[in-house]
């Protein structure tokens, strides 16, 4: 890699540099002693071209945001760094380098044509970020597995490829394997592949590929498994029931519960938490479906005041667009009359007749936009107390306050426990008298054993294991409250929110229009006082 | 009276189907035979002196036959003479009218048996003879009666009132009936204003009304004197077969259905189908609204044959109004006839329809319909060299002398024309085209040909590249309208000044008029936001400016505007002014920084400049292109080539040209084969005794034979052929000697004689010379050709294999 610009001195890339690329490289002409007068920014710059500079460390180019092609070809940049922030990069050269390693490029997903040819790169990867690759040139690299090439399948939009002068491509197969790997790609190396070729390269590599369709599509289907899983959850978490379709919180209870477990040992025991369960479970799936249902209805409710509320504005809308354009056909005219009047009383009498005008079309867009704010304010009310109302019933139905279910399920949940309780400590009681009285035929691990000391004891084992129990139904009720709540207050205060900045854009815009036209008439009024 | 006979019974063909059909499906079981009055042998002597004295006034058929190009002679005998069982149907029907009119004095005659072409006495329902048509068209009665009314022409009979047809009074058209004056007494109190204007209008309407009633007037004038006196004949279609749920009439001559209810058929005096003839004895006061179809109820339908069938059938029959009393006639004189009489076979021949007569639909292939107010004419397709198939002239006086509008359509035309639409009140001419004209035209309203008048063109946007649907034309503007182009353009207004006067023709191309405004707009590009997104741009070109209006964002009631004052200024030292800050006025609806910049703006300035060029040589080709069109459809009017479907074998002249071709080569082929198939072996066997099967000796002899025989002929050809050769040689010779030695006494006649007969006989000497050449060069040829067939034939070939 002797290069003859290898003598130089490596150069930094400073202000000064990237100033005269600008400079050298931006309008010219006439256009060119305009953007002199004015001076460019670099984050207008779209294209910048940095070729033969030396450069060893690309730095610097945090401004150049817009940038859209970057050439930074025969240097002799040794590590691709610095680029994270030119995120609108289409066009990448970075030929004729030093590089070693494919990387930082992780920010660039816009990236179309990427050319790293005459590098010193062995391996292809770290490019996962660029799903709309279409050109890459690796031509004159190191790169020396052929299976490498596996890694490109996934850019499907990626067309034209050239890794010549690379070790695999001296390989008597690897046209023929590119082409078998890469269907969709159509040029390589520069060259169109023709479509005898490609046939020829599908026969001959039909099994091997096959094989890794078969891989691929296993993996997608996986992936998209879990996408629907995740979708699922979402929904259910928007619902606040989540995990609640199971025994996910049966089985929380008891993980942490250590006596609990214990206990379980007991005789008698061991089918207690099996009835106990599938009630618990049943409970469980009530409340999920409920919640699911009152989503849904939320959800519809929700709806159906956006809908209206755009229609409102929509047609609010459609009023004030209706009042302008007639206000500007009008505005022309007047315009032109004043332009063409030569009597300056006249004058005075038109533009103060104008000036009326616009005082009017203020006064009236502002009317409509004032009476929108109140009809959305109502309707906005309205809807505020009713998604409460709705929610309200959720937890109310959910909770035990009011009865309005047949039983209200947390509260089940906690009678059941309850009641499981109490049966669980009629048997500890129990076995522990039997213990005493030495009646116990069956084995108990010795920990269990330990509890069985006396009375209080196991009481308190037992109280632990239910205060446990409790605590975990308590937690969950407690999250799905405060969850619900405060999407509800998030969603109202979205709401109001969003209302008011609506208003205050539209009346900011309406000054501003205003302002426009109440501008262009002084304007006016100067220029004929010059005149 | 042919014409119309003639028509009776194509009418009664075209509903043969229905008809015929129907008639015996129809055909209900005589529940209960008719009593029979008692009558006593005194009554019948009675009656029959009494019949006997009734001067009948047999309906002299008065209607002489006009001139008429049927030749007579060439008629079938059955239309010159009656057979036997005809006279006696004639009887039969004379003694029926005889006793009808005695019974029913105030009843017009019976229309029974006029006289045919010949001047035969032809009872009416042999006239009607059931043919099947191969024409799908005529299975049904609609097209079917369509293609009568269009097929006959309508012969008005000189005196209306004669048994035949008189159609006037059925045309119906009720464009002008009277609207029901307007009730203005509730809003008269009510505003003064409103009250004003509903008396302007009360006036304009009575006005109208008044105009109408004169016009009204004047038609029903016409009409009134005939009212109910015309006779006319016209079909009914009983209900049943043919899934027709309920009876109705055609009127032959319109082809329209109408409804037994319908007011303009004030009565039937009778009808009749190929198998019987009944007379109505129902009362028609109320026209034909309270008739019943049965035709088995003897009391409402008197029939003249008690034949097999009293079911029902179609019929076609006179109608008059006068018919009052129906007295009770039953069995009138019924019992004299044999019972098993029945109506003899149709005399006429089968109607033939040729394609081409069937095409052509129209006699000579042209008719004339004339309406209140209106003139139809249609003519065959391909008759009219320009294609025209149809017009519609309408006119504003009942003369028909002030055209209104004209109306032509037009078919298998090379350039698509479908319709042209001329309104002689306003001068527009309007042409519409079916999809397929070279330049997409789909419809070209416009008042005058020259270029820069008034025009709309309308064009199936879809095939054209530029997606334009509507050009309008005034002239000074031109508006366009498109739809579906890639850079969202979607209307183009160009405003034209006044030409510079210039030595030269004035034309689009030469001197095009100069554009003075030009404003475009462009329909939403979802990929740019609403600020960057131009929805119109106006080119002041005059005043070197350009106006741009933006789209409105969704959420916004205002959109941004950009003006730019193109105008090149010199500053005070002189120096080119590129771009200043009051160069470009714009509101904003979100000020943005960027475009605040000079340098963004002296480039979008630059931009529209290159625009507006574009633009302005849009405009300017688009004028082109009105001028392209405009001499096109000049030259599609003068040329007006029709196109012929490569299915119409008759027209198409290179599919016949092919198919001829196609043909010959075919003979030519059969004729080979015929040759090929041609059995050498065929009078070898024959000798040989039949059925047996041949045994080897026998088949190599065949063979021998064949071949011997062959041989034997082709050297008898080249004898032949020799001999002839060696004659002609001879006489030449001979004439040579002739002439060497009464060369001197020779007339010039003679000589010229000499010389051409020389000539010839050289001639056929030379040719008998070629023909014995090749012959001698093919005869060995052939011979073994003939061998080697011999050896492939299948009967021979199993003993001849053994030899090889």
């Amino acid at each position: 890699m002797q290069r003859l610009y290898d003598s130089m001195e490596p150069r930094v890339m400073d202000e000064d540099m990237l100033k005269l690329a600008v400079g050298e490289q931006g309008p010219q002409e006439e256009a060119g002693q305009l953007a002199r007068q004015e001076g460019i920014l670099f984050k207008d710059v779209v294209s910048l071209r940095l070729d033969f500079q030396n450069i060893l460390r690309i730095d610097n180019l945090w401004q150049f945001e817009n940038l859209r092609k970057l050439q930074l070809d025969n240097n002799i940049i040794e590590k691709i760094e610095g680029l994270e922030h030119l995120v609108h990069l289409v066009w990448l050269d970075l030929s004729f380098n030093n590089i070693e390693a494919i990387e930082g490029l992780d920010t660039l997903v816009n990236l179309e044509d990427l050319s790293l040819f005459n590098n010193r790169i062995a391996k292809i990867d770290s490019l996962d970020a660029l799903v709309k690759l279409q050109v890459l040139s690796l031509g004159n690299n190191q790169i020396g597995n052929i299976m490498n090439i596996i890694y490109l399948r996934r850019f499907k939009d990626l067309r034209s490829l050239s890794l010549s002068g690379n070790p695999i491509a001296e390989s008597e197969d690897y046209k023929m394997f590119i082409c078998a790997y890469l269907p969709d790609l159509v040029y390589l190396d520069f060259r169109r592949i023709d479509d005898h070729m490609k046939e020829l390269a599908e026969s001959k590599h039909q099994y091997s590929i096959d094989e890794l369709k078969h891989r691929e599509n296993l993996i997608q289907a996986r992936l998209d498994d879990e996408l629907a899983q995740q979708m699922e959850l979402e929904k259910h978490k928007a619902a606040f029931v989540e995990h609640l379709n199971g025994s996910f919180l049966f089985d929380s209870m008891y993980t942490e519960d250590v006596e609990g477990n214990k206990l379980a040992y007991l005789p008698g025991v061991g089918e207690l938490p099996l009835t106990y369960k599938d009630k618990f479970v049943i409970i469980c799936l009530n409340i999920f479906e409920y919640g699911l249902k009152q989503q849904e209805k939320r959800k519809l409710e929700l709806d159906t005041f956006n809908e209206c509320i755009k229609e409102a504005i929509q047609e609010n809308q459609e009023q004030g667009k209706h009042r302008i354009a007639k206000f500007e056909e009008k505005h022309l005219l007047s315009l032109n009359a004043i332009r063409e009047e030569l009597d300056l009383t006249n004058i005075e009498v038109r533009i103060v007749e104008y000036s009326e005008d616009i005082t009017e079309l203020f006064n009236v867009l502002m009317t409509l936009e004032m009476q929108l704010v109140e009809q959305l304010e109502e309707t906005i009310n309205m809807f505020e107390r009713n998604i409460m109302d709705l929610v309200a019933l959720f937890l109310e139905n959910v909770q035990s306050l009011y009865p309005f279910l047949d039983d209200p399920p947390m509260a089940q949940c906690r009678d059941l426990e309850n009641h499981h309780h109490e049966k669980l400590l009629e048997i500890s009681i129990n076995t522990l008298e039997k213990i005493l009285k030495g009646e116990l035929d069956e084995d108990l691990p010795e920990d269990v054993r330990a509890l069985f000391v006396d009375k209080d004891t196991i009481v308190n084992a037992v109280g632990a294991s239910h205060d446990i129990h409790l605590l975990k139904i308590d937690n969950r009720e407690d999250e799905l409250v405060t969850r619900t709540n405060s999407w509800c207050t998030h969603l109202v205060d979205t709401i109001h929110k969003d209302e008011i900045m609506r208003n205050r854009r539209r009346v900011k815009e309406i000054n501003q229009y205003i302002d426009h036209i109440q501008n262009e008439l002084d304007n006016l009024e100067c220029g004929d006082v010059i005149d | 009276m042919e014409v119309l006979k003639e028509k009776v019974e194509e009418e009664e063909e075209a509903e043969r189907e229905e008809a015929a059909e129907r008639g015996e499906k129809m055909m209900r079981p005589l529940e209960t035979r008719r009593e029979e009055p008692p009558m006593t042998q005194e009554m019948l002597r009675d009656l029959e002196k009494k019949l006997s004295e009734i001067e009948i006034i047999i309906p002299e058929q008065p209607l002489i036959v006009t001139k008429d190009s049927v030749d007579i002679s060439k008629l079938p005998l059955s239309y010159r003479s009656n057979t036997l069982k005809e006279e006696h149907l004639l009887q039969v029907a004379d003694n029926f009218a005889r006793q009808y009119s005695h019974l029913c004095p105030d009843r017009v005659p019976l229309f029974l048996h006029p006289l045919n072409e010949c001047q035969v006495p032809k009872f009416v329902s042999t006239t009607i003879r059931p043919t099947l048509m191969p024409y799908p068209e005529l299975y049904n009665w609609d097209s079917c009666a369509q293609f009568v009314s269009d097929f006959l022409t309508m012969v008005p009979l000189p005196d209306p009132l004669q048994p035949v047809v008189q159609e006037e009074e059925k045309v119906p058209p009720k464009k002008y009936a009277i609207k029901p004056p307007r009730d203005l007494s509730s809003r008269f109190e009510q505003e003064q204003n409103m009250k004003k204007q509903q008396e302007i209008k009360g006036e304009k309407e009575k006005q109208r009304k008044e105009e109408e009633q004169r016009l009204l007037e004047l038609e029903k004038a016409k009409i009134d004197p005939l009212h109910g006196l015309r006779v006319h004949a016209w079909v009914l279609v009983l209900s049943g077969k043919r899934e027709v749920p309920e009876s109705f009439f055609i009127d032959p001559l319109t082809a329209r259905s109408y409804s037994t209810q319908d007011d303009h058929f004030l009565g039937i005096e009778s009808l009749w189908n190929h198998k019987n003839y009944w007379v109505n004895m129902q009362d028609c006061w109320n026209g034909c609204k309270d008739l019943v179809f049965d035709l088995g109820d003897p009391v409402r339908w008197e029939y003249l044959l008690l034949g097999t069938d009293k079911a029902q059938l179609a019929v076609a029959e006179e109608e008059e109004d006068g018919m009052n009393d129906d007295e009770d006639m039953e069995n009138l004189g019924k019992e004299d006839e044999d019972k098993s009489f029945d109506m003899p076979p149709s005399w006429v021949e089968q109607i033939e329809i040729s394609p081409e007569a069937f095409e052509t639909r129209c006699p000579n292939g042209k008719k004339v319909i004339q309406y209140k107010r209106a003139k139809l004419e249609k003519w065959a397709p391909y008759l009219n060299s320009d294609g025209l198939v149809c017009r519609l002239t309408t006119y504003e006086d009942l003369e028909c002398t002030e055209t209104l509008e004209i109306k032509e359509w037009y078919q298998h035309r090379e350039d698509m024309l479908e319709l042209k639409h001329i309104n002689k009140n306003t001068g527009l001419n309007v042409d519409y085209f079916k999809p397929g004209h070279p330049q997409a035209l789909r419809v070209h309203s416009y008042k005058s040909m020259q270029p820069e008048m008034d025009r709309v063109m309308e064009f199936y946007e879809t095939a054209r590249v530029d997606g334009l649907i509507k050009r309008e034309e005034t002239p000074k503007t031109m508006t366009e309208y498109y739809q579906g182009r890639s850079d969202f353009l979607s209307y183009r207004h160009v405003d034209f000044g006044d030409r510079v006067k210039k030595l030269a023709l004035n034309s689009a191309e030469s001197n095009p008029r100069p554009m003075v405004k030009i404003t475009e707009r462009f329909s939403r590009n979802p990929t740019k936001p609403a600020d960057e997104d131009v929805a119109e741009r106006v080119f002041l070109i005059l005043e070197e400016r350009i106006q741009l209006r933006y789209h409105c964002r969704d959420d916004h009631i205002t959109a941004s505007k950009r003006e730019f004052l193109r105008r090149t200024e010199v500053d005070s030292k002189g120096n080119k002014i590129i771009m200043t800050p009051d160069m470009c006025i714009s509101f904003e609806v979100e000020p943005m920084e960027h475009t605040k910049k000079l340098l963004y703006q002296y480039e979008a300035m630059m931009k529209l400049k290159n625009e507006e060029k574009l633009s302005r040589h849009q405009a300017w080709e688009s004028e082109l292109e009105v001028l392209e069109i405009l001499k096109l459809r000049e030259e599609e009017e003068a040329a007006h080539a029709l196109t012929i479907s490569i299915y119409d074998t008759k027209r198409n002249e290179k599919s016949k040209e092919y198919r001829e071709a196609m043909e010959r080569v075919m003979h030519e082929e059969h004729l080979r084969q015929v040759e090929a198939q041609l059995d050498y072996l065929a009078p070898f066997l024959a000798q040989l005794p039949p059925g047996e099967k041949l045994t080897r000796w026998q088949a190599a002899r065949v063979k021998d034979e064949c071949l011997s025989d062959f041989k034997q002929r082709l050297i008898d050809k080249a004898n032949l052929i020799q001999a002839r050769f060696e004659k002609e040689t001879q006489e030449l010779q001979k004439k040579q000697q002739w002439y060497q030695e009464n060369q001197v006494t020779l007339t010039p006649e003679d000589e010229d004689w000499y010389l051409s007969y020389c000539s010839q006989a050289m001639f056929r000497i030379r040719i008998l010379e070629q023909r014995l050449n090749r012959h001698k060069e093919l005869a060995p040829l052939k011979y073994l050709a003939l061998e080697e067939k011999l050896h492939k034939d299948p009967r021979l070939v199993d003993f001849l294999k053994v030899f090889v």
